[in-house]
Order: C-alpha cells, then sequence, then structure tokens
C-alpha cells in the first residue's frame, strides 16, 4: 500500500510538471484526485487496510494530497502566468489607427473674445446691459450729446429706417438707457455688448454690422486716473501683462476729455511691424470722462457724481488676439475657419 | 488737412524733426496721421542747361544734347521730345538717379551714340500736372532761364518739404489753418509765432460808393464783410502762392481765386471773390434762396435751391450759394478788373444740411463753416487778402470795409476751480502749471485764490464749460503723466441678463453636439422670402427696409434666420465643405406694420443646419450622410439639456421644409422648434446639391420651458427588470403613437421605453412592419416580481392590440 501510494505520488508530480497548459494540468487533477483519481480510488479503499495500518497509511494518503494539491497549485500559477505572459506577448493591435472622436463644435471667436471681455469685467463688478439694435434717434445720439446737425455725426454714418429710428451705430446708447432705468446718481458699472451698425464698405477692416463693447462706470469721484487704470488692467488681462497703453486725447460728443487708446503693439511688442504700420501702437479703445450734458440728460447730477466711458471693437480685438488679418473672415463663417478655434 | 513744414516754418521756427513733431501733436490732441515727404523717390536730378543740340545721324527723332552742369565735363544725353532749345534750363536725370515710382538712370546707347542720363519731363518727376497743356506733358520740363545749374531739382522745385497730413476732430475748427496749426505748435513744442505782417495802400475812392450790401438772415448770417478792388489783373499766381496750395492739395486756378485760397488755408476763414463788373448791381444781398430757385456753381453744375439755402444775391439774381460756393455768373476770368472780396460767418449746421447733406457738395469752405471759424478775425482775413493782391500787383485796394456784424461776439469767461479740475483728472496739478498752459493756447488767464479766471480766445469756438477747460489741461499737461488707478467706491456685482445666460447655455449645447457657431449679418433682401418659399401673405415677408442701404444686396433687416444660415450653408457647399454642421443664435427684426413708425420687436432666435457626412471619414465610421433623425436627435438633444420634458412630436408644416419631412414639437398649442428637411424648392434656390437638415426655435419660448432648477433623482436601490416586445404592425402606424401608448398602460413602474429595431421586408407580411422595443421596469422601494411586471405587459399588448391591431411576434 504506502509503496502504491508512493509509486502515484512519484507518477503524479512527473505528471503535473509534465503538463504545458492549464487544460493539461486539470486532467491531472482530475485523473489523480478527481472522483474517479487513483488516489480517491485508494481512500477509498482504506477500509480493506488493517485497524493497526490504517492511521499510518491514511496520514500517508493526506501527506501524498496535500502534496500533489500544493504542486498543483503552483503549477497551475505558474501555467497561468506564461498564458497571460504569451497572451500579452500576441494581442496586439495597430495603436497608430485613427482613433473614433467624438467631433466638438466651435464657439464663434467672435463670442469666445467677447466672452473673454464679459469676464474680465464681471470680475471687476461691471454688468451686462443691453439695449435694441434698431434704436431711436434721441438714444442713439441726443442722449449722447450729438444733437441733430452735428458735424460729429458724419462720424458714424448710419442705416436710417425712418429720419428718427436707425440701426444703432454704436452700443453707447445703453449708457443712457441705463441711467435712465436707475434712480438718480446711483453708482453703475455695466459694459454692454451688441451689434452695431455703420454705413462702411465690406473690406478687410471695415464692416456694416460689427460687434462693440461700451463700458460705463459713475460713482463719486470717478477720474481719468481712474479710466486709465481700469483699461490698464482690462488689456492686460486681454494681451498680457507685458501690455503698454497709450492715451492720446480725442473728440466723442458724449465725453469730455476724451482719448483714443493704444496699445503697445502685441505683434511686435513695441519695435514696429506690418500690423501697426511701424508705430509700435495699436489703436483698440475710444474713451473719456462722461461728458456732464450725457449725465444730466439722463437725470444724473455731475456736480454730485462723474464717470468714464469706453468702447472697444470686438473684431478687432479677435483680429489682433488669433492673428486674423481680414475682418470679413468673421461673417465668411467658412467651417474650415471656425473650426479653428477650439473651445 | 494737409500742411508742408516749409509753410509752417514760415512762421513759427521748428528745430525737431517732423517725426518728433508728428507724435508730440498727436498726443495733445493734434493728430498727424501720416508724413509725406515729398520728392522723396527722387535722387541725383540736377539743374543743367542745354548748350548744343544736334541731330542723331541714325535715328529720325533723337536729339544729341550737350549739357552744362555747373561742373567743367559737359554731359551727352539724348532726348527725344522736341521742345529742347540751345538755353534752357531742364532737369537732368545723372546715371545712377533715381525717378518717381522706382525708376533707374543707367548710362545707355541709344542708334549708336552714348546717353549719360535723362532729361524729365513733368510727369516723369511726378510734379502737379493739372494747369498743363498736352504738349507740355510731353515735352521736357522747362524751368525759369535765371534758375541755377547744377543744383538738386528737390530744391529748385521745393520738393524737399514734408507734407503733415492732419487727422484733426471735428471740434477743432480752430486748426483747420496753417496759423491755427502754428498756434498747437507754439503751445506744444514751443516757440514764437511770426505773424504776417499786415499792411497796402488804399486808393481814396470809397467802398460805399460802389456797393451796398444787406443782410436779411442775420440768425444764419452772423457776419458778412466786403472789400472792393479795382484796377485788377488776372493771371497765373507767383511760384511760391502755387506752391503752398499745391502742398495742401488745392490746385491753382488764377491769382485771385489763388489768393483767396491761401488765406482761407493760412487763417481759415473762406474767402470769395466776385467780378464786380458781372453782378447785376453793385449791391449784395445774404438772404434765403426761393423754393425751386436755380444757380450754376463754379463746378459748372446747375443747382436747384431749396428755401432752406442760403444765398448771395445781386438785384434778384444768387450770384453765390453763401459759404458753400460761387456762381458761374460772377466767376473771376482773364477779363476781369474789378473784384469785390467777401468774408462771411454763416451758422454751420445750416451749411451742412445744404451742404453735405441736400446738395451733396462739400466743399473747402463748406467744411470750415460746419466746424466754426474766427468771426473776430474776418476784417484780418480781408485785408490779408487785399495786402497779397496789391503785393503781387494784381490790383489796387478801394478804401474801406463794408462790415453787417449786428451782434458782436463777445468772448467767453469761465471761472474754474484748480482743485476741481485736479478732481476730473485725478491730478495734483498746480493752478500756476495750469495757467501757463492756458495761457499758452491763447486763453487769458488770471488765477486769484486757487481759481482760473479764464477769457476764452475768439478762435475757440469749442470751449463753454468746465469740462472743455479741464481737457484743455489735460491734452497738454499729457495723458501720459497722469496716474492708474483703479475707481474707488462701492462694491457692485457683475450680473448679466438671464436670456444671456440661457443663450450661452444653448451656444454650449450646440457646440457640444458638434455644431460650429456662426455670426451673420442682420440684413436681407425679398429674393431670400422667394429662396425660402415664404408665403406671399406672410408676415415674415414685411422686413424693414433700410433707407439708405449699402448695396441691393442688403436692403432690409432680416426677419428670420433660416435666410441667415441657408447663405453661410450655400457659401461652404460652394467651397466644397459639405459636411457642415453650423448653428447660429441671433436677433431677428419684427416690425408692427410698415411702414415703420415705431422700434420693431427683437426676437431672439436658434436655427441649425446639417448635411453630408454623418461622420468625419474614418476607417471605422459609417460612410452614411446625415438624414431627419440626426437633426431629431439634435433637437432632442437639446431640450433633454435645456430640461424641456412633456413635449409632443407631429409632423409638422414649415415653408422651408418638405412637407412630409417636417416635425414640430409642441407643448400645448405652443411650438417650441421645428426641424426637417429642406424643401425641394428651396435647396433648388440656393443651388445645392445634397438635402440640408434645418432647425429653428425661439430663443424665448426654449427659455420659458427650460427646467429653472435641476433636481437631483435618487438612484434605484433595487434591480430593474427589461422585457423586450416585437410587434407587427400595419406600415402607416407611427411609432410616436405606439410609445406614447406603451408609456400610458406601463404603470408607474415604466420607466423607459427604447426603441431598438424597425423591419420590413423578408418574413414580414406586405403592408406590415416589425418593431421591437425594449422596457425597462423599476421601483424605487422593491425588487419588482416576475408576476407584477407580466400584468403590466399583457395590459400594454392588449391595448396596443385593440388600438392598433398589433400582433405579438
Amino acid at each position: 500500500m504506502k509503496e502504491k501510494l508512493q509509486d502515484i505520488q512519484k507518477t503524479a508530480l512527473e505528471a503535473i510538471k509534465k503538463a504545458t497548459t492549464v487544460a493539461a494540468l486539470n486532467e491531472v487533477r482530475v485523473a489523480y484526485l478527481g472522483k474517479k483519481g487513483s488516489l480517491t480510488t485508494i481512500l477509498r479503499s482504506m477500509g480493506q487496510v488493517s485497524p493497526e495500518e490504517r492511521p499510518v497509511i491514511g496520514k500517508l494518503v493526506n501527506a501524498v494530497r496535500n502534496d500533489l494539491e500544493t504542486s498543483i497549485a503552483s503549477k497551475q500559477e505558474q501555467l497561468q502566468q506564461a498564458e497571460l505572459l504569451h497572451r500579452l506577448e500576441t494581442e496586439k493591435i495597430d495603436v497608430t489607427l485613427p482613433g473614433r472622436s467624438k467631433k466638438l463644435g466651435q464657439l464663434h471667436p467672435l463670442t469666445q473674445t467677447l466672452n473673454k471681455i464679459k469676464d474680465i469685467f464681471r470680475n471687476m463688478g461691471y454688468s451686462i446691459a443691453e439695449g435694441p439694435q434698431v434704436e431711436t434717434d434721441y438714444f442713439n445720439f441726443e442722449a449722447l450729446n450729438l444733437p441733430k446737425d452735428h458735424p460729429a455725426r458724419d462720424m458714424q454714418d448710419s442705416f436710417y429706417i425712418t429720419s428718427d429710428i436707425l440701426l444703432r451705430t454704436q452700443t453707447s446708447p445703453v449708457q443712457a438707457r441705463t441711467m435712465q432705468a436707475h434712480n438718480a446718481n446711483e453708482p453703475i458699472r455695466i459694459i454692454a455688448p451688441g451689434r452695431v451698425y455703420r454705413r462702411d464698405d465690406y473690406d478687410a477692416t471695415h464692416s456694416p454690422m460689427f460687434t462693440q463693447v461700451e463700458g460705463l462706470c459713475i460713482d463719486k469721484n470717478i477720474n481719468f486716473a481712474d479710466l486709465k487704470g481700469t483699461l490698464l488692467f482690462a488689456m492686460q488681462e486681454l494681451f498680457g501683462k507685458n501690455v503698454k497703453l497709450r492715451f492720446r486725447p480725442s473728440f466723442f460728443p458724449f465725453t469730455e476729455p476724451s482719448a483714443e487708446v493704444d496699445i503697445s503693439c502685441v505683434m511686435c511688442h513695441g519695435k514696429g511691424c506690418r500690423v501697426c504700420k511701424n508705430t509700435g501702437w495699436l489703436e483698440i479703445l475710444g474713451a473719456g470722462i462722461v461728458h456732464p450734458n450725457v449725465l444730466r440728460m439722463s437725470g444724473y447730477d455731475p456736480e454730485k457724481v462723474s464717470g468714464f466711458a469706453f468702447g472697444m471693437g470686438v473684431e478687432r480685438i479677435a483680429m489682433l488676439t488669433y492673428g486674423v488679418s481680414d475682418l470679413r473672415l468673421f461673417f465668411d463663417n467658412d467651417v474650415r475657419f471656425l473650426q479653428q478655434f477650439h473651445l | 488737412m494737409k500742411v508742408s513744414l516749409k509753410w509752417l516754418k514760415d512762421y513759427i521756427d521748428i528745430a525737431i524733426t517732423p517725426q518728433e513733431l508728428a507724435d508730440k501733436l498727436t498726443l495733445a490732441g493734434v493728430p498727424v496721421e501720416n508724413i509725406v515727404e515729398t520728392g522723396e523717390e527722387i535722387k541725383k536730378v540736377i539743374t543743367g542747361r542745354i548748350e548744343k543740340i544736334e541731330p542723331n545721324p541714325n535715328s529720325e527723332h533723337l536729339l544729341v544734347c550737350t549739357m552744362f552742369i555747373g561742373t567743367e565735363d559737359r554731359v551727352v544725353i539724348q532726348t527725344g521730345a522736341d521742345n529742347v532749345r540751345v538755353g534752357q534750363v531742364v532737369p537732368v536725370a545723372m546715371v545712377g538717379a533715381h525717378l518717381p515710382g522706382g525708376r533707374k538712370i543707367s548710362k545707355g546707347k541709344l542708334r549708336g551714340i552714348v546717353s549719360c542720363g535723362m532729361l524729365c519731363s513733368a510727369p516723369e518727376l511726378a510734379l502737379p500736372t493739372e494747369n498743363m497743356t498736352a504738349e507740355e506733358l510731353d515735352g521736357i520740363y522747362i524751368l525759369p532761364s535765371d534758375t541755377p545749374i547744377g543744383v538738386d531739382i528737390k530744391t529748385v522745385l521745393g520738393l524737399d518739404d514734408v507734407i503733415f497730413e492732419f487727422e484733426l476732430t471735428s471740434n477743432r475748427g480752430d486748426c483747420f489753418s496753417v496759423l491755427g496749426l502754428v498756434r498747437e505748435i507754439a503751445a506744444i513744442v514751443g516757440g514764437k509765432i511770426k505773424y504776417p505782417n499786415i499792411n497796402f495802400t488804399e486808393k481814396a475812392e470809397k467802398i460805399q460808393d460802389f456797393c451796398q450790401v444787406q443782410n436779411d438772415v442775420p440768425e444764419l448770417c452772423s457776419r458778412f464783410a466786403l472789400r472792393m478792388m479795382t484796377d485788377v489783373q488776372v493771371n497765373t499766381s507767383p511760384a511760391w502762392i502755387q506752391d503752398r496750395l499745391q502742398s495742401a492739395g488745392i490746385v491753382p486756378v488764377n491769382n485771385i481765386v489763388d489768393i483767396t485760397n491761401f488765406v482761407m488755408l493760412e487763417m481759415g476763414q473762406p474767402l470769395h471773390a466776385y467780378d464786380y463788373d458781372k453782378l447785376t448791381a453793385g449791391d449784395l444781398l445774404v438772404r434765403m434762396a426761393k423754393e425751386g430757385e436755380e444757380l450754376v456753381t463754379l463746378d459748372d453744375k446747375k443747382r436747384v435751391l431749396s428755401a432752406n439755402d442760403i444765398v448771395i444775391s445781386s438785384e434778384g439774381q444768387a450770384v453765390g450759394l453763401a459759404g458753400i460756393m460761387g456762381g458761374k455768373n460772377s466767376e473771376i476770368s482773364a477779363t476781369t478788373k474789378r473784384i469785390v472780396l467777401e468774408a462771411g460767418s454763416f451758422v454751420g449746421a445750416n451749411i451742412r444740411r445744404s451742404a453735405a447733406h441736400r446738395l451733396g457738395m462739400g466743399t473747402e469752405a463748406s467744411g470750415r463753416f460746419e466746424k466754426g471759424i474766427d468771426i473776430v478775425n474776418i476784417p484780418q482775413a480781408l485785408e490779408r487778402a487785399v495786402q497779397l493782391i496789391e503785393e503781387t500787383k494784381s490790383g489796387v485796394p478801394l478804401q474801406g470795409m463794408l462790415d453787417i456784424y449786428p451782434q458782436e461776439k463777445k468772448l467767453e469767461q469761465l471761472t474754474c476751480q484748480v482743485a476741481e479740475i485736479n478732481r476730473v483728472l485725478g491730478t495734483d496739478i498746480s493752478g500756476l502749471k495750469m495757467q501757463r498752459i492756458l495761457l499758452g493756447l491763447g486763453f487769458n488767464v488770471r488765477l486769484a485764490e486757487e481759481t482760473l479766471h479764464i477769457v476764452v480766445p475768439s478762435w475757440r469756438n469749442d470751449v463753454h464749460h468746465l469740462e472743455d477747460i479741464v481737457e484743455e489741461v489735460a491734452r497738454i499737461y499729457g495723458f501720459d503723466n497722469i496716474a492708474s488707478t483703479m475707481p474707488y467706491g462701492i462694491t457692485l456685482q457683475g450680473t448679466q441678463p438671464e436670456w444671456q445666460t440661457f443663450a450661452d447655455k444653448v451656444k454650449q449645447i450646440m457646440c457640444a453636439a458638434g455644431l460650429s457657431e456662426t455670426i451673420s449679418f442682420s440684413f436681407t433682401n425679398a429674393d431670400t422670402f422667394d429662396k425660402l418659399n415664404i408665403p406671399e401673405d406672410d408676415k415674415l415677408r414685411q422686413a424693414i427696409p433700410i433707407m439708405n442701404p449699402l448695396t441691393d444686396e442688403y436692403p432690409l433687416v432680416r426677419t428670420n434666420m433660416l435666410g441667415s444660415i441657408l447663405e453661410n450653408v450655400q457659401r461652404n457647399f460652394a467651397r466644397k465643405n459639405e459636411d457642415i454642421q453650423l448653428f447660429e443664435v441671433g436677433t431677428v427684426f419684427l416690425p408692427e406694420s410698415l411702414p415703420v413708425t415705431k422700434q420693431p420687436l427683437e426676437k431672439r432666435e436658434v436655427v441649425a443646419a446639417i448635411a453630408g457626412k454623418r461622420e468625419a471619414l474614418n476607417w471605422t465610421s459609417e460612410k452614411a450622410n446625415v438624414d431627419f433623425y440626426d437633426m431629431k436627435g439634435l433637437a432632442e438633444t437639446l431640450l433633454e439639456e435645456l430640461g424641456i420634458t412633456r413635449y409632443n412630436v407631429n409632423s409638422g408644416r414649415h415653408w422651408a421644409m418638405h412637407p412630409g419631412k417636417t416635425a414640430t414639437f409642441t407643448k400645448g398649442k405652443e411650438v417650441i422648434c421645428t426641424i426637417g428637411e429642406i424643401h425641394p424648392a428651396t435647396m433648388q434656390a440656393y443651388g445645392l446639391n445634397k438635402p440640408v437638415y434645418l432647425f429653428t426655435a425661439d430663443l424665448d419660448i426654449l427659455q420659458k420651458y427650460a427646467a429653472k432648477k435641476l433636481k437631483a433623482e435618487e438612484l434605484p436601490k433595487y434591480p430593474g427588470i427589461q422585457r423586450d416586445l416585437a410587434l407587427l404592425l400595419d406600415v402607416d402606424c407611427l411609432a410616436g403613437d405606439v410609445m406614447r401608448e406603451i408609456s400610458k398602460q406601463g404603470g408607474k413602474y415604466l420607466a423607459q421605453v427604447h426603441l431598438f429595431d424597425i423591419y420590413s421586408g423578408k418574413q414580414i407580411a406586405a403592408g406590415k412592419k416589425s418593431m421591437a422595443f425594449n422596457l425597462l421596469f423599476q421601483a424605487l422601494d422593491k425588487t419588482l416580481t416576475d408576476t407584477e411586471i407580466e400584468k403590466q405587459m399583457q395590459k400594454i399588448v392588449s391595448s396596443l392590440e385593440s388600438k392598433f391591431q398589433a400582433e405579438l411576434r
């Protein structure tokens, strides 16, 4: 009996050693440890063993079984490891094949630029205000200190609908509308973005429709230095911390003093290039201290409060930001252009 | 306004470079747009005298000229021009010379004889040629015989000048003259102004004996002054006057006209000269024109006047359009012997209405009146013209001046606190410094107890209030010298209108769904309405016409956005961008009625268009084109993301869409959005070669139904049970109806219904189709039993059997 067991143990270990696959190993286990396996058969025949021998043989059978089980388990792990390695070595795909992508759409570059401007000013406590695009002469001109026959009306050739209604030439009418919607002398900080219309020929830098952002800040003791500081901060947020500002005296009927504001050229950093026509500066904003007449006409008292206003063209800013040289591309809506402006 | 450096230097010394001057002026509110060096392109062209002319024996046209150029060596140059004579002084382009247009001169051989340069014509030097005859243009430019020889032609012809092109603002009428600019230079750069010294000798005869003057419209003509000259000889004016005019871009005419123009440019006061002997009578009247009155102006155009135009008339006959242009009937001509010189002041707004708006004839004069002139300076301007005419021996002045000046201008007086000016600017400028700045600009200023007592000079029509003084101080002090600070005040919250937040959300969803945003013009045309198939009587055809459209392409303001997006589609298709997914959020303009009497309703819409391949070409993708259901899926996604639920979808009607392939999404009776395939007629009208699927919605309606709040739902703790349901149905049976019925009969545990297969063909009887649904039952509080589900399934099936004659497969 003992020899027989030792024999089984020997051949079984041999078979385990020889097994090269998990399946083959499984067969070995069934052959020796399965219900009809040789070791199991011996266990069943324990009844024939004399009672004195029984504990000894029993112990031996268990030892052999434990040995085989351990060997099978370790062999199994070994084989599984090998099989996994084999699988990993053989399973291969062409990772250079293009992926299945879900294409996203893009926001228009003007929208993206405008969103950036809105964020900058909202962070400074400015609210977004709005007004109609088809505007009355009163709000578009008169309430902005531009009476009829004022020569400055020539600065903005307008699309008229009637002698008294026109497509707004600027978003500045929102200034007057906002003031008139507030209680007199209440502080105001708004920007008014929107489409505006001028009777300009359509070319690389002009368009009959474009986008403007008008800003207005009214409070006690608002001064020109505050205007400079606010615009400097906004332009540096837009174009980078190294941007410098230059204020040139100018004339707008709704502000005085008025300034045209240049930024140092974002292309050449002031060295002079084609974009800035070798001046090192790019005109980007119009601004000034709100004219007392404008305050008065909308019920504010220039003795008590003062303010500044500014206006900028979103197309111009987008052109500089993205290096677009022809404004018409914005309204051309060619998908090959639009898809360049990733979200 | 163009002014030459030389002209400026007649009145003030300028030590800095033209660029430095331009920069300083620009930063002080006198913007220089451009600096042009005249003769910049001309190099190595000198004066030479023709010593000998011989024919080239090998040519019938060429002449061989031996030129004296101020040195011992003579230069031989051939020319084809036949106006050359021995002894003439002409411009000689030497070997190596540069001429305008980039032309370079090199040594050459013409018909066997060497030619060392070129004799130049006026066009070859880009000289002004307005008054030249054809022969003069063709021939070599002949210089006066006393011209020094061997000298740079630029010095001789005054081409060594610098022209400043000013882009002046309309409030600074006082700067539209050389002396006005000189005043600014003196204040900004420094320097003493050398005003012209005016003196002349009058005849004993008095103007009153020849002329009378009357002003019927003192409210529109605040001053009207005349001087008269006799013994006039009309001729070309001296070269220096012509040069000055040409440098300012004004074409010389004759000495009298040139001098009036010269004085206008120099002093800013428009002048006009009448031929006294052509006036019907010696008296001049300022009056309103009669409605329909006619006048031929100096530009030979017949003007039909209105009762709002001002004329100067003589014996009832208009002889000039006041402040704008003189009449042909009293024009200065070669035979003119006696002249009347006029200087007036006309109200800018009126001139502007007549000149710029009604007659479309803005002139140098009208532009100056529009911006305002110096009324006090009128006699000086007349005297300056008289002086120049006398000086150039072109006429003799009569004694005196006729001057109607009913209300003498009172110089404006202002009192400003130094502190107030500093408060507006955020500066700390001393009163003394402010006083100095204003004195430099010609203001009279007294400083007492930190208060400026200011008298505004007569030429500054733009200064009336404190803010005007603030601006003067600031621009001369320098905007750059003002600090940059942040406003100090109460904190305000930055908010934005709800619809903008909503529009941003719609845009985000569209982008996430793969569509790119477009922005189009708000303009349209009637053609578009036809292309879109909009019915004749539809209100959308009532688009607002623009009174003065830019082109025929866009005479109207848009009433819908499909036209805009289809134009974008069309443009992309034309460029072979045929796989497109576009959307736009924009405004349409709906007038209450036409013609417009009040502002229209401005409605915000969102439209989308998709066409072409569903996915970009890839090895893995299906190559199919988008269809109706892609657009429907887009609409469903948008509504789901906006939290709009429980809407109905039915087949619908839209003028631009295929009647069989249009669906409306509705809530009650309100349409939330419409989708469909483009109408074949519209597709053809836009020249599209494949169908486009369209989406249109009113943004405000979407916003009305959009979920205001998002509430999280608990996740189910118990497993759901799925059941498939395959049905045989009539081919006309609508999926939506079946699904609605399933939902209705499914009971409270039916959580989802998915239609996952539709089939007709083999194994399916004709006129039938198979639809397969997957149903998910889910309870939040328990595990559902098969019995419960079976009961519900039977209810669904029996209802479908009775309502749709459905058969279970």
